[in-house]
């Protein structure tokens, strides 16, 4: 019996050494996050420094983090919500799930990239990385991933699992009015890989050639970081993804989240975006990469789309041969 | 129990045993519930009632029909099904081999190979594959060195049942062994003194005695096979082999988030591991696998030295294969400076490294916070799968085993559907008190996933030991906290052991429940891992790999360098 007293004393020493929800600074918000860690810790230290505010970070992918959010609804700690999908800033709009809120230094942000509810954090494009040591000629289009020198050596994220991808194929598809685009692609051994890092890695080692539409942002830093590859964007056009912020309405702490947004809307808050090669969304931020009026941009009606999102998925895994 | 029962017991054993053993019970069911019943229960409701999340439980049944009803379920059954059985059948002909191998022949530093073979068990599934990848893949680093690639392999049914077997037959591998080394060297020996030829002493003595061991260690394959996501997700998105956890992922990770059918399927994962739990119960029911009766044990026989260095041979071989190649993709990948010019000299650096220790996004602190969870799940779940163990043992094996049942479920929930259970379960607004949000709720995330092991192996070993050693030892007046503490437990101490390690292992790396039950703000170094690669920083995240086997290993080796506990 003493072994096993021993073991519930460690058990509960462990427990108080581990739980860190008990001692919480007075001011604190929630923010989950999609997207790069390195920023929302950013974001996160630079608020705190400047406004005494402590910020919890939860960072995943969209997918995760909108997980998080609809299995805690019955009982939510989140106050502040960045998503990679705008398409999630219209769907809690419509749910009554948001406040609305317009951040004073959201007055130079464009129209487009904000509504009552939500604004960008920043913005990202989909385009076209190119392992220049892979032997292939440098493609500049979508179409040039369906020749013959890219047999084979071309993936693309599964737009079932990334809404920018699922915004490019119904964009493509929406320009050409077919899947003959698609069609070709699979036809020359494209295939469709996961999300997007696992559509990336192949690429950057070389054993595949070429990601067709790519998170711009991460193949930039890893090429400012000194990797043999390339962000191309087509100028037949591709789709951007602005990066929607937004506030809960359960959230207690809705006067110190408006002041996050005000941060992450800052001139310091919208470099910490540039850094790591997104696009701010303030349109007076100057950054080292492409911005929206370098790229052309297709134009799409989200909320068909979005609507018709079971269909379009459906077709496209027939053009790539996916049943 | 009724008045008149308890009276009953009270005449037949002394005032004390009641006590404990009714208060063992109690607890152990209780613990079991709530770690358990709990968040399966609530995945089943989420089924029932696609609302639970809002804390409603409007249009019951709405969601479950279509959900299972869905064209592509049938496929996805099958798929799970055939990819189970083909890696428990490698797993079985691989870690089976290496594991008689191990306990019949005399292998010097016997021990030191066990941990090698450990490996591929402490190396995280996900980063493992990634490991075999960058190795076997075009342009990979096989080809950088030796000018061919083995892509097309890799990418296929075949391959992706090879690598899971891989990962997992260290669990057959030390089934195997254990339970052959523990049989009595007096069968073996009364059946060679009988005139039996050695072939025949293997077949007719020790396989059948270590059988218990061995349909648990496949059990324990198959639902790690059926439950695995990482694996199938990052191989066979090219060969579009979808597998019931894949399909999981899909409804649960990509938006729009469809919780009830996740929950679905999920079922349909519970369902199929209690059919391999009741298989295995039928198939050891009405034996006897008594080895240890306290009789003495010889000591084995020497072999001739050709023997040895085959068996030595054959175990670096494995090692070579299961160990050498995903390890060296793995560090391969940390010592470059970038991923995309390869394996040059002038690409070699220290920079993922320098990186990890200047505290570069709070590595130090995600492998402190993983190696603390990771400890508490061994002691819950070894606690718990002795307890549960013992308990079923005093039922008896006839009729259905409630309690093993309960600790050999969570093997087919996958680590995302545990995850969401626990969370629908400790965040309902009207709990007085929750764990939720802090590091507690990974340690039953944890241990909730991996009691099976601890329970397993415990069983099996329990299965050993003759009923006769404890009634002699009440009858010497022993009471039955006595007997646990001086006979069963030191017995049953070398399996729990190892299997403490395991869970120890597995839990320092687990990915997909630690990312959404993670407290706000705390990394896990499987976390870390993933955010690395998720990022790009492939090279970070690779040495934060290789650090996290080093320091397992490393403990490892401390736990077995010394001889745990002396038989009495």
């Amino acid at each position: 019996m003493r072994a096993f007293s021993l073991i519930v004393s460690l058990l509960g020493l462990s427990a108080l050494a581990l739980s860190n929800g008990s001692a919480l600074a007075q001011s604190r918000i929630t923010v989950y996050s999609a997207g790069p860690a390195n920023l929302i810790e950013a974001l996160a230290k630079g608020f705190k420094a400047q406004s005494g505010i402590e910020v919890g970070v939860f960072q995943g992918t969209t997918g995760q983090v909108m997980a998080r959010v609809e299995t805690e609804a019955a009982n939510p700690v989140v106050d502040v919500l960045i998503s990679a999908s705008w398409d999630t800033a219209t769907d809690f709009a419509k749910r009554d799930r948001l406040v609305a809120y317009t951040s004073p230094n959201a007055a130079q942000v464009p129209v487009s990239l904000k509504t009552e509810t939500a604004v960008a954090q920043g913005v990202s494009a989909l385009g076209i990385v190119w392992n220049s040591r892979s032997g292939t000629p440098r493609p500049s289009e979508w179409a040039d991933l369906a020749k013959p020198e890219y047999r084979g050596l071309v993936t693309t994220p599964d737009p079932a699992q990334s809404g920018a991808s699922f915004e490019l194929i119904a964009a493509l598809r929406a320009k050409h009015g077919n899947w003959t685009l698609f069609q070709a692609l699979s036809a020359n051994g494209a295939i469709v890989a996961g999300a997007n890092a696992q559509a990336l890695n192949p690429v950057l080692q070389g054993a595949k050639a070429a990601v067709f539409g790519a998170v711009d942002y991460i193949s930039l830093a890893q090429q400012a970081d000194g990797e043999t590859i390339d962000v191309i964007f087509p100028a037949s056009g591709t789709v951007a993804a602005p990066r929607p912020i937004m506030i809960l309405k359960w959230s207690r702490h809705i006067d110190e989240s408006k002041k996050f947004i005000d941060y992450v809307l800052s001139p310091e808050g919208q470099a910490e975006v540039a850094k790591v090669y997104l696009m701010p969304a303030r349109s007076d931020i100057k950054a080292n990469r492409p911005l929206v009026k370098d790229l052309t941009l297709l134009t799409i009606d989200t909320q068909q789309v979005y609507a018709q999102r079971k269909e379009i998925l459906g077709e496209f895994a027939a053009a790539m041969g996916r049943k | 129990m009724t008045n008149e029962a308890a009276r009953h017991q009270v005449t037949a054993a002394p005032l004390r045993s009641i006590d404990v053993g009714s208060l063992l019970r109690a607890a152990t069911v209780g613990a079991l519930l709530v770690l358990v019943g709990v968040p399966l229960l609530f995945i089943l409701l989420q089924a029932l009632f696609p609302h639970l999340g809002s804390g409603s439980l409007a249009e019951p049944f709405s969601a479950l029909l279509p959900s299972l009803l869905d064209r592509s379920v049938a496929g996805l059954l099958l798929n799970t099904l055939l990819l189970g059985t083909c890696v428990a059948l490698a797993s079985a002909v691989f870690g089976g081999a290496l594991g008689v191998i191990r306990a019949t022949i005399p292998i010097p530093y016997a021990r030191v190979w066990d941990i090698v073979l450990l490996t591929p068990f402490m190396i995280p599934p996900y980063i493992s594959t990634l490991g075999w990848i960058v190795v076997l893949q075009p342009r990979g680093y096989l080809q950088q060195i030796l000018g061919f690639h083995l892509g097309p392999f890799l990418f296929s049914l075949p391959g992706l049942v090879c690598i899971m077997a891989c990962h997992l037959f260290p669990a057959v591998y030390f089934a195997v062994s254990r339970s052959i080394a523990s049989t009595g060297g007096e069968l073996t020996e009364a059946a060679l003194m009988s005139g039996a030829t050695r072939l025949q002493v293997f077949r007719r003595v020790t396989a059948p005695l270590a059988l218990p061991a061995i349909v648990g260690a496949l059990l324990l394959v198959f639902a790690a096979t059926i439950e695995e996501f990482g694996t199938p997700a990052i191989l066979a998105s090219q060969s579009h082999f979808e597998v019931l956890t894949t399909a999981i992922d899909q409804r649960v990770a990509s938006w729009p988030i469809d919780l009830p059918g996740a929950s679905a399927l999920s079922l349909l994962l519970v369902l199929l591991a209690l059919a391999a739990f009741t298989g295995q119960s039928r198939l050891i029911a009405g034996r006897s696998y008594v080895t240890i009766s306290g009789k003495m044990k010889s000591q084995g026989a020497s072999a001739r030295r050709s023997t040895v260095v085959f068996g030595v041979t054959a175990l670096a071989m494995a090692a070579l294969i299961t160990v050498g190649v995903p390890l060296f993709g793995i560090l391969a990948t940390a010592f470059t400076r970038t991923f995309s010019r390869g394996l040059t000299t002038s690409n070699f650096s220290l920079r993922n490294f320098e990186l990890l220790f200047s505290n570069t996004g709070g590595a130090v602190q995600a492998m402190g916070l993983s190696f603390g969870l990771a400890m508490c799940a061994a002691l819950v779940t070894a606690s718990l799968g002795v307890a549960a163990a013992v308990l079923g043992r005093r039922r008896g094996a006839q009729g259905f085993d409630a309690l093993g049942a309960l600790t050999a479920l969570p093997n087919a929930a996958p680590g995302v559907v545990i995850a969401l259970g626990l969370i629908l379960a400790w965040n309902q607004p009207w709990l007085p008190a929750t764990l939720y949000g802090t590091s507690a709720m990974l340690i039953l995330a944890y241990s909730c996933i991996l009691l099976p092991y601890a329970a397993r192996y415990a069983s099996a070993a329990l299965t050993q030991i003759s009923p006769d050693l404890e009634a002699a030892a009440m009858m010497a007046g022993a009471s039955p906290t006595t007997v646990f503490r001086r006979i069963i437990l030191p017995l049953i101490w070398p399996s729990v052991a190892a299997a403490m390690m395991i869970v120890f292992a597995v839990s320092s790396r687990e990915l997909v429940a630690s990312i959404l039950l993670a407290p706000v703000g705390a990394h896990t170094m499987a976390t870390y891992v993933w955010k690395q690669f998720e990022q790009g920083s492939l090279g970070l995240g690779m040495a934060m790999s290789a650090v996290a086997i080093a320091v397992t290993t490393t403990l490892m080796l401390i736990a077995t360098a010394r001889r745990p506990v002396r038989m009495p």
